[in-house]
């Protein structure tokens, strides 16, 4: 040791150094020096792996195309669906046109199934409407694009957003329905459907369709109540307040509060229609405008009628009722003057409607096998018009005055033909009952007031006084004539009372005389009577004898001539012997 | 740290080897030859048993592993958000770029310099400077050694500041939670970056200044 310290340090004391400690030699713990390298291995794996988290995992880019870009912030909005968030707006930039703009939307990997061709997007911002509001988390939130994802799995990165929120979601349990209407009335997207007055489901949209000028209106039925709707079930408009004056009265309907303000739907099955199975989704149904036309039975093709009256038709409007003996079978649809140069006169002409089917067992029992066919309707009613049919107008309601026309069968009519031109039948008319009793109380009022009252009054005034003066005259006589007469008929009275007398004595012996009679011959102890009754039996026993002989002179004809044979020996021990 | 301040000098050397000095307890040993010496073997001093070298083992493997796994580390941390704030009205993510972005915006440029500073460029620059140390040990061993050593001393008292980043997150979070009102989330950005500076701490731990003169005491 020292010569290395001689060596190497020259400038150091060897000693000091040699008493320096040795340091302890331990047996190495260590591993290999490879295992350093792990430090940047695994560096590596969690940067990757947050690569793949970030970069990898991202699911695709799509653009969506909005009118506007109201509330939506780069970098901000969230696109959710089912409030789960799915996505995040990347840029918001105008479209080439600058028309509108396109939001650029980076979805996550997870909701990349919802890039598909018939996904929705929508942005949901705070909505007022009738129907309640919606969207009330976005007023703090900020908008957000709402995602109906699609069921098709063609892919596809652009979009078209709508602009409000779509009324059913797919996958929401119930189903739609088309209803066809001519009017939308009070409805709105979002009024209510209601069945027995409970909200079971909501207008989802409607459609004016120009080329045949109808109104498609869907409504969303939910489960489980979209069962309830059947292939006959009737939908009708309970939109607002209906309230109606016509010839049945003053009526007011209303389903609910709601509906009243905000429109609404009404829907149930005709009574006496047997339970359906369940209307398949977008079956068409006709919307009718009230819940009496809607539960009305099937009307099937109407038949244009015309009907000539000549008399005023105040009170007859439009769609009043065209009554068969009591059962509405028809409506007015027009009523307007017309001129009759013949008579130079203007009536009134009524064109209607009359539903043949509602004629029922009627038009049955009239003609057979005629369905569908509107000669052989019109056949059947000219028919009925043969056999007396006219039409009357009647006051339907005496307080408003409203009219409608009655068909009858009015017998005292004179025979009358129905002529049809171009399918629309002329209906002869009859005087209405109200305008009958007019004229005639016209003319008995004009027949009396013709009557000279006056004259009359005046003679008869001098015929009872001229009556009074010979009353007057005759008095005297008469008192004297009286008490002659008086006195005659005190002078025959004793007389009278004898003979009375006389003839009450001669028919008391009458009647005894009758009552010996009487004895003699009813009672059952009279002799006449026993006489005869033994007579009879006499005869009687008479009778049978010559029965018995003339019997046996039948069997015996030749007893006539030899007399009775002895009779026969009895058949006992005497012929032996 | 290093045992000479200039390069003229030669270490004391003892009979058995070189002297060596305990980094603990200042008990300066005798070295042990190397024929002596097992292999593998560690020397303790004997006094404080506090592991000797001559030089680190393995310091510069060590020493770029670290900075390399740093490297790494360093993308992510800064591509990914940090931190998330939730308030009332929406949830929004931060990027340290992005924070750094949001402060210079709003005016705050003396804020956006010391955050760019504390966690953008310090950690590039540690992270450069420490490979250039790794590489200049076995490269360049001549190449201005007094101002690497000084690079060095810098890192190692830059390297204390370094998780300020963090603490504001983890304090951030910790501190604001007030439900749907308003929360903090720190993200796995903050990992990442948390990493990078435990890793460049790493990495200037390991590195032994000696090594900055070894090559001039060995050849020279």
């Amino acid at each position: 040791m020292a010569d290395i310290s001689e060596e190497d340090g020259p400038a150091t004391p060897p000693a000091a150094l040699q008493n320096l400690p040795r340091p302890k030699v331990e047996r190495p713990r260590r591993l290999g020096l490879s295992l350093v390298w792990l430090v940047p291995i695994v560096a590596l794996i969690v940067a990757g792996s947050l690569f793949v988290r970030t970069v990898i995992l991202v699911g695709p880019r799509i653009d969506i195309e909005f009118a506007t870009a109201d509330g939506i912030e780069p970098g901000k909005t969230d696109v959710r669906y089912k409030e789960v968030i799915v996505g995040k707006v990347q840029t918001v930039s105008l479209r080439g046109d600058r028309k509108r703009v396109i939001v650029t939307v980076r979805l996550d990997r997870s909701a990349a199934g919802l890039a598909v061709k018939d996904t929705q997007f929508w942005v949901v911002r705070p909505r007022v409407g009738a129907g309640g509001i919606s969207g009330l988390g976005t007023l703090l939130s900020g908008a957000y694009i709402g995602t109906d994802a699609g069921e098709s799995t063609e892919p596809r990165d652009s979009f078209v957003g709508l602009e409000g929120p779509p009324f059913v979601l797919r996958g929401e349990p119930g189903s739609v329905f088309v209803l066809r209407a001519d009017d939308l009335g009070s409805l709105e997207v979002g009024s209510p459907v209601l069945y027995r007055r409970i909200r079971v489901g909501r207008v989802v949209g409607y459609t004016l369709d120009p080329a045949i000028d109808e109104i498609a209106v869907r409504v969303f039925v939910e489960a489980p109540y979209h069962t309830l709707v059947t292939p006959q079930t009737r939908f009708w408009n309970a939109s607002g307040v209906d309230l109606q004056l016509s010839a049945s009265g003053l009526t007011l309907n209303a389903q609910s509060v709601a509906s009243v303000l905000a429109g609404g739907i009404a829907f149930e099955m005709p009574r006496g229609v047997p339970k359906a199975a369940p209307a398949r989704p977008e079956s068409r149904f006709v919307l009718f405008n009230d819940r009496r036309a809607a539960l009305a039975p099937e009307d099937g093709p109407p038949i244009p009628v015309r009907m000539i009256f000549d008399q005023t038709a105040r009170g007859l409007g439009e769609n009043a009722p065209i009554d068969f003996l009591g059962v509405e079978i028809g409506r007015v649809r027009t009523v307007s003057l017309d001129y009759d140069a013949k008579r130079q006169r203007f009536p009134v002409r009524v064109m209607a409607d009359i539903y043949p089917l509602r004629l029922g067992a009627v038009r049955g029992a009239l003609f057979k096998g005629t369905d569908g066919d509107p000669a052989a309707e019109l056949a059947v009613l000219k028919s009925m018009v043969e056999r007396g049919l006219r039409a009357q107008l009647r006051t339907g309601n005496l307080l408003t005055g409203q009219l409608y026309v009655a068909l009858d069968f009015t017998a005292k009519n004179t025979k009358a033909t129905a002529t049809i031109t171009d399918g629309t039948i002329d209906l002869p008319t009859a005087p209405g009952t109200l305008s009958e009793v007019q004229s005639q109380v016209a003319e008995i009022v004009q027949k009396m007031s013709k009557v000279p009252f006056e004259q009359i009054g005046n003679n008869l005034a001098s015929t009872l006084g001229q009556a009074n003066a010979a009353i007057a005259q005759l008095t005297p006589e008469a008192r004297k004539a009286l008490s002659e007469a008086s006195a005659a008929i005190a002078q025959l009275t004793p007389e009278a009372q004898k003979t009375l007398a006389e003839v009450e004595r001669t028919l008391n012996r009458a009647q005894a005389s009758l009552d010996s009679l009487d004895r003699n011959l009813t009672s059952p102890n009279a002799p006449l009577q026993r006489n005869v009754e033994e007579t009879m039996e006499e005869l009687h026993r008479a009778a049978q004898s010559l029965r018995i002989l003339s019997d046996y002179l039948q069997l015996h004809p030749e007893s006539l001539l030899r007399g009775k044979p002895g009779d026969a020996a009895l058949p006992t021990g005497r012929s032996k012997p | 740290m290093s045992a000479a301040t200039g390069g003229s000098l030669q270490p004391l050397e003892s009979a058995d080897g070189p002297l060596l000095g305990c980094e603990s307890c200042g008990l300066v040993s005798r070295g042990v030859p190397p024929d002596r010496l097992p292999e593998g073997a560690v020397l303790r001093c004997s006094r404080c048993r506090h592991p000797l070298h001559h030089e680190k083992p393995f310091s510069v493997q060590r020493t770029w592993s670290c900075v390399i796994a740093a490297a790494i580390l360093y993308v992510p941390a800064n591509a990914m958000p940090v931190m998330s704030t939730t308030s009332a009205f929406d949830t929004n993510t931060h990027t340290l770029l992005g924070g750094i972005h949001e402060l210079w915006i709003d005016g705050s440029w003396g804020l956006a310099v010391i955050v760019f500073v504390a966690s953008i460029a310090v950690p590039v620059l540690k992270i450069a400077a420490l490979g250039l140390l790794a590489w200049s040990v076995r490269r360049a061993p001549d190449w201005r050694r007094l101002e690497r050593a000084r690079l060095f001393r810098l890192i190692e008292l830059v390297g204390h500041w370094s998780m300020l980043d963090v603490y504001v997150v983890v304090l951030l979070a910790a501190c604001v939670r007030f439900g749907s009102l308003a929360s903090a989330h720190p993200e796995p950005g903050l990992l990442a970056f948390a990493a990078v500076v435990v890793l460049t701490l790493l990495a200037a731990h390991s590195f032994d200044p000696r090594l900055i003169w070894r090559d001039r005491q060995q050849h020279g």
